[in-house]
């Protein structure tokens, strides 16, 4: 199976769960598609909550910046393997953030933890003015 | 997502029902129970399908302002894909969490007895 699904979304944060659950039936329909175990929760889980992270962000700062501009997401279906991106015109986006220190109580800052970790790879370039954040997972 | 406090003698039971994440967190943060700093909740994670870093994020910050007030915030009835994102950030450490709700009420009404 080798194709690609684009949503496009408008920056407004209630879309959140419209594109993590997109994410888990993406994930799902991966595994369908590779006769794997549907009962896969890790594999979906890891989609739904890396794209949560994901468009949150993107919306949280384009609320500063660029408030009427979408994001787009591309689930990339590959043979065993599920890449999704995630595009957006704010600033410039770094992954150099420090993991938040637990002890301290912090209420933000896990997101790219959790994105890193669910996931095979996790990376982020600058094209044209947008920040394309790339997430991959092999089955 | 839905929320229902159910006062329990001193301590609230605070259930929540769909997904915690950025765009439902603020409404467990407006929550009275949540709100009041110095009310002890014991949140029912049972019908939460998902949470994601917000959704922690309200959790923590919930613990952390009741912390400042002396009262206390347990966690029950939570399943693998919430336990995950604990295990990842080490919240873990944060909580006291248990597998059934009355066992953290009855942990909290001892809690509160010792105060």
């Amino acid at each position: 199976m080798n194709s690609i699904i684009t949503l496009t979304l408008p920056s407004d944060i209630i879309f959140t769960r419209f594109a993590s659950q997109t994410a888990e039936r993406a994930a799902l329909l991966l595994l369908n598609s590779c006769n794997a175990d549907p009962g896969n929760w890790q594999f979906i889980h890891a989609f739904e909550l890396a794209v949560s992270e994901a468009f949150s962000n993107a919306v949280t700062n384009a609320e500063q910046l660029a408030p009427l501009q979408p994001v787009i997401i591309n689930f990339i279906f590959e043979h065993q393997r599920l890449t999704v991106t995630v595009r957006d015109t704010n600033q410039q986006f770094s992954t150099d953030t420090p993991t938040p220190d637990i002890d301290s109580y912090p209420d933000k800052g896990y997101g790219l933890l959790l994105m890193r970790t669910v996931m095979d790879t996790v990376t982020c370039i600058r094209e044209d003015g947008a920040n394309i954040l790339s997430m991959s997972k092999q089955l | 997502m839905t929320i229902i406090e159910t006062p329990n003698g001193s301590i609230t039971v605070v259930a929540l029902n769909g997904a915690l994440d950025a765009s439902t967190a603020p409404e467990l943060q407006k929550s009275p129970a949540i709100n009041n700093a110095s009310q002890t909740v014991v949140i029912d994670l049972e019908h939460v399908n998902f949470l994601d870093s917000s959704g922690l994020g309200a959790l923590v910050g919930t613990l952390r302002k009741k912390r400042d007030m002396s009262a206390e915030t347990l966690l029950s009835c939570m399943n693998d894909r919430i336990g995950q994102v604990f295990e990842i950030t080490n919240a873990y450490r944060l909580f006291h969490i248990f597998d059934d709700t009355s066992a953290a009420v009855d942990y909290a009404t001892k809690l509160i007895a010792r105060k």
